[in-house]
């Protein structure tokens, strides 16, 4: 069992971007009725499968390191998606944010990330286990 | 980037409401004022709303890390407003002009309570925000304490 493996690793990315998308939330519940202000998303699940690599379709075989890594990528160069809601409900000073699906948004995103945490911190108890299992 | 992000932002959020608030009670305490220090009727007050980039360090700033997805919310201005006053019918009224009319703002008290409790609710939900930032930045303090 490796400390920083493949679970630590999702965990770790799945934290920031959590932390991320809570940013876009408040941002957008600051911004609930600034004429023009669009309502901003972030997307990293997808990305996140693709790094995790769940179905092991999606990446290239490499045999060299110098190959380029195409398809999953890892970990390191997650590239999540931010982008601007567009089809949301448009008041008319061009304002997007729906403030009820943001706060709804962001007590699942708590719930989530409170989740991450407590997986990591059974992770890091089986490895405290298996380092005191001696005693 | 961090939780403290987040609550700068949800911060600025509360800032514009209040903002917003003492532009509104002093919309509904000026409903019947018909003489101001600048002459003439009140002038209802209007709170302009605009966003910003959160700001950073100056290191960041300067490294060019700064990232503006996440704006914060500042009150722009306080215009007044481009509603015309009322006129009414007083001769008597010490305020009258030549032909008897007393200018009054043209301020709908239902209006300003129904924007009053926008306020509130945009308050509350910036609160709301704030404390989920704050029990994010405690549950990160429980990693690996177990």
């Amino acid at each position: 069992m490796n400390i920083d493996d493949k679970t630590t690793q999702a965990l770790a990315a799945s934290l920031k971007y959590r932390k991320m998308r809570l940013e876009l939330n408040a941002s957008n519940i600051a911004n609930a009725e600034t004429p023009g202000y669009k309502a901003k998303k972030i997307d990293f699940e997808e990305a996140l499968a693709r790094a995790l690599d769940t179905d092991e379709q999606q990446t290239l075989k490499t045999a060299d390191s110098k190959h380029f890594n195409v398809g999953g990528g890892g970990f390191n160069n997650l590239q999540p998606e931010i982008y601007e809601e567009s089809n949301g409900i448009v008041s008319p000073d061009g304002n997007t944010v729906d403030r009820d699906a943001e706060l709804a948004e962001m007590a699942e995103n708590k719930i989530m990330y409170d989740a991450s945490v407590q997986l990591l911190n059974k992770k890091l108890g089986l490895m405290k286990y298996v380092v005191g299992s001696d005693r | 980037m961090d939780l403290l992000t987040s609550l700068k932002i949800s911060s600025s959020g509360l800032t514009a409401n209040k903002k917003r608030m003492a532009a509104i009670s002093s919309n509904i305490a000026n409903a019947q004022t018909t003489r101001t220090a600048e002459g003439g009727a009140y002038q209802p007050k209007e709170v302009v709303f605009g966003s910003e980039p959160v700001k950073e360090s100056f290191s960041e700033i300067l490294s060019g890390e700064m990232d503006d997805n996440a704006q914060t919310v500042i009150a722009k201005e306080v215009t007044n407003s481009k509603k015309p006053p009322i006129l009414k019918y007083e001769p008597n009224h010490p305020d009258a002009n030549a032909e008897g009319y007393v200018a009054y703002p043209n301020i709908n008290t239902m209006e300003e309570m129904a924007n009053m409790i926008e306020a509130s609710r945009a308050y509350e939900a910036n609160i709301n925000a704030m404390n989920t930032a704050k029990s994010m930045a405690m549950k990160d303090l429980e990693i690996g304490r177990n």
